[in-house]
């Protein structure tokens, strides 16, 4: 019953909110509260899907495959949906409802919401589309979704020079590495005849002798996904797109779109170039390139965050250190096994989703503050905290949860991926965590500072004001409490996700894709 | 002359995509000009649909004789043998499936960019990337 609905669901939810999406600028131009509830009921939809999918598969704890078009898997398109990307996915859907919503309240600033809300269910689509779908080819459709939503939401305000200019800059180097993807998919294709993820996971298997094209494919892939994903050296557009954005963007952005990278890295390097051996050695060698590869941007983000005076841009930063740290626990593949492999991947699940939810909570609860101040300056914003307390609370809590406090689910996330570190030998990477977490603590102190505890001298006193908003920012940063508490007591909740990645994992993606190929009556058998 | 283009052409035409690929990629990076990194992403992007194409590319089985399209004319067949020939000369549709694809998004990509450089001027009154620069980076 809940596995059949979720099953439609997963079919249904694309063309459903794609629809919406294009239904927008028709009946926008109408009515103006229109493109707000058709973005809402959009988001709404998403929700649902994601928690009946997520619920579907962690309660039959096998994957969900929809085949589109009845077509069997090799040939058609298809969605699959593990534990991994339906934690995701789950994630995404709940976030991208709150950014929803509190789109309404940022209104004020759109001079035309019609294009904004049709960008944003266009985000949405990418989003959802890129984490469930089971096919290469769809991932790079889906990439440039996505990819052209954000753009467009990042060059909203194009009245601003700053926000065009970062814009095509990210546009313009994202275009090239999506195309490099696409390059790698033809190499892909001429080697194995294959696009379906599942599919090339079991072919792979054949070509252990040979794993250079793998090795082509993956590098050329790796591009794209670290750009996504803001890894060094590729995030150099990060902190100029990420504050140049609509702020409800930024939080999408910085919450949820890199998301998408690190996903891919893992969908790529575990299930279908993993256990098949069809990287052979070289698999090792890729794994450790970006396990450097994170350990310099988390470094760089934490040192770049100390002398940044635009909240905005510490924020940015700060996203590019912990996409980092994420990506280190997740490319630990090459040195440990069993046990630490899935703590390392427990880890990564659990940093995604503390910092996509506290990230997406602090550019929200910044833009409150930003329209306050009307500046984006740190020193702008002294002593606006007793303005609007809830806010303060709820940036507070969520520096609190970056910063890995106890109880946050931070703090469990990063003591997982200490303790994964030193079993699978590694000290040194241990180590690196603890300062990244030092060093970014002390860029954390001045916002926290300067709107929740400073005075500005001489401001008139304001009464305390609440709207819906705060009430929203609380709630989000409670559920990083909630979760932190759920993840103390019982450490086997994100362990799930983690042991889709492990060879038992891929097994299972495989065997319900082979599943799927045989009651469709699919070729060979 | 036909033995020349069956033997040779094919060669000359792929080592000529790897020059594309990298002049496309040197002039993304090195031209300052923002048009003319456009021009070379279009370059890169048809460079790239040609490699696809060329993975369905088959050879006609007998270069001497004129090639027939690759269309079932008769059904129905009047023995087997009919579809193994088709599918002996028949060139693969899935590359082809995935240029469809990537050559739309690409004109989409394309468009925005442009869109984005119709701004730029405005805003900056050049299109040259070293002035453009009011953002650290």
């Amino acid at each position: 019953m809940l596995r059949e609905l979720a099953f439609n669901l997963l079919g249904v939810f694309l063309p459903v909110t794609a629809i919406v999406a294009f239904a927008t600028p028709l009946l926008g131009k109408a009515r103006r509260r229109a493109p707000w509830a058709l973005a809402m009921f959009a988001a709404l939809f998403v929700a649902v899907t994601t928690t009946v999918v997520y619920a579907a598969v962690a309660v039959g704890g096998r994957p969900l495959v929809y085949p589109f078009g009845g077509w069997p898997p090799p040939i058609g398109i298809m969605y699959e949906v593990d534990a991994f990307n339906g934690v995701l996915g789950l994630l995404t859907g709940w976030v991208i409802l709150a950014i929803t919503a509190y789109s309404k309240w940022y209104e004020k600033e759109m001079d035309e919401p019609v294009w904004y809300y049709t960008l944003l269910v266009g985000l949405m689509v990418g989003l959802l589309g890129c984490l469930y779908t089971g096919d290469a080819f769809n991932l790079f459709v889906m990439i440039e979704v996505l990819s052209i939503s954000a753009y467009g939401l990042v060059a909203y305000h194009k009245q601003r020079p700053e926000a065009v200019e970062a814009a095509s800059k990210y546009a313009l180097i994202g275009a090239v590495a999506t195309n490099m993807y696409f390059l790698a998919l033809v190499v892909i294709y001429g080697n194995y005849s294959t696009l379906n993820m599942a599919d090339l996971a079991l072919v792979g298997r054949a070509y252990a002798a040979s794993p250079l094209p793998a090795l082509l494919a993956v590098s050329f892939s790796l591009w794209v996904f670290t750009y996504k994903a803001a890894v060094f050296p590729n995030h150099f557009w990060l902190p100029d797109a990420h504050p140049e954005a609509p702020t409800p963007v930024s939080a999408a952005l910085s919450g949820l779109v890199v998301n998408i990278g690190v996903y891919a890295v893992a969908r790529f390097l575990y299930t279908i170039f993993g256990y098949n051996n069809a990287l052979g050695l070289y698999r090792g060698a890729v794994l450790l390139a970006l396990l450097l590869l994170g350990c310099a941007s988390a470094l760089l983000g934490a040192f770049m965050m100390l002398v940044q005076r635009d909240i905005k841009r510490l924020l940015a930063y700060s996203t590019i250190s912990h996409i980092g740290l994420a990506l280190m626990a997740g490319s630990l593949g090459f040195a440990a096994a069993g046990g630490a492999l899935v703590l390392a991947l427990t880890a990564m699940v659990a940093h995604l989703v503390s910092h996509s939810i506290s990230k997406a909570t602090l550019f929200m609860a910044s833009g409150v503050f930003i329209h306050e101040a009307g500046s984006r300056d740190l020193d702008a914003m002294r002593g606006l905290g007793r303005v609007r307390p809830l806010s303060a609370i709820a940036m507070t809590l969520s520096f609190l949860n970056l910063a890995g406090f106890i109880p946050f689910v931070g703090f469990f996330s990063k003591l997982l991926m200490y303790q994964a570190f030193l079993d699978a030998g590694l000290p040194v990477l241990a180590f690196v965590v603890i300062l990244v977490s030092a060093v970014s603590l002390l860029g954390y102190m001045k916002p926290i500072y300067s709107i929740a505890f400073s005075f500005k001298k001489g401001a008139p006193v304001t009464s305390p004001r609440v709207e819906l908003v705060d009430v929203l920012l609380v709630a989000m940063s409670a559920s990083l409490l909630v979760l932190g508490l759920v993840l103390g007591l019982s450490p086997g909740v994100f362990s799930q996700p983690a042991l889709s990645l492990t060879q038992q994992g891929v097994e299972d993606y495989i065997r319900a894709y082979l599943e799927t190929r045989k009651s469709l009556g699919g070729p060979y058998g | 002359m036909v033995g020349f283009l069956a033997e040779y052409m094919f060669t000359v035409i792929y080592l000529s995509l790897f020059v594309n690929l990298g002049l496309s990629l040197f002039g993304l990076f090195y031209k300052p000009h923002y048009v003319k990194k456009l021009i070379m992403l279009g370059v890169l992007g048809d460079t790239l649909n040609m490699f696809a194409i060329f993975l369905g590319y088959r050879a006609w089985p007998s270069p001497t004789t004129p090639s027939r399209p690759p269309i079932l004319l008769t059904y129905p067949f009047e023995n087997a043998s009919v579809l193994v020939e088709f599918t002996s000369r028949a060139v693969d549709p899935l590359p082809q499936a995935l240029v469809l694809t990537a050559v739309v998004i690409g004109l989409a990509v394309m468009v925005f960019l442009i869109f984005l450089g119709d701004n730029l001027f405005k805003h900056y009154g050049t299109l040259d990337m070293r002035e453009i620069r009011r953002l650290r980076g």
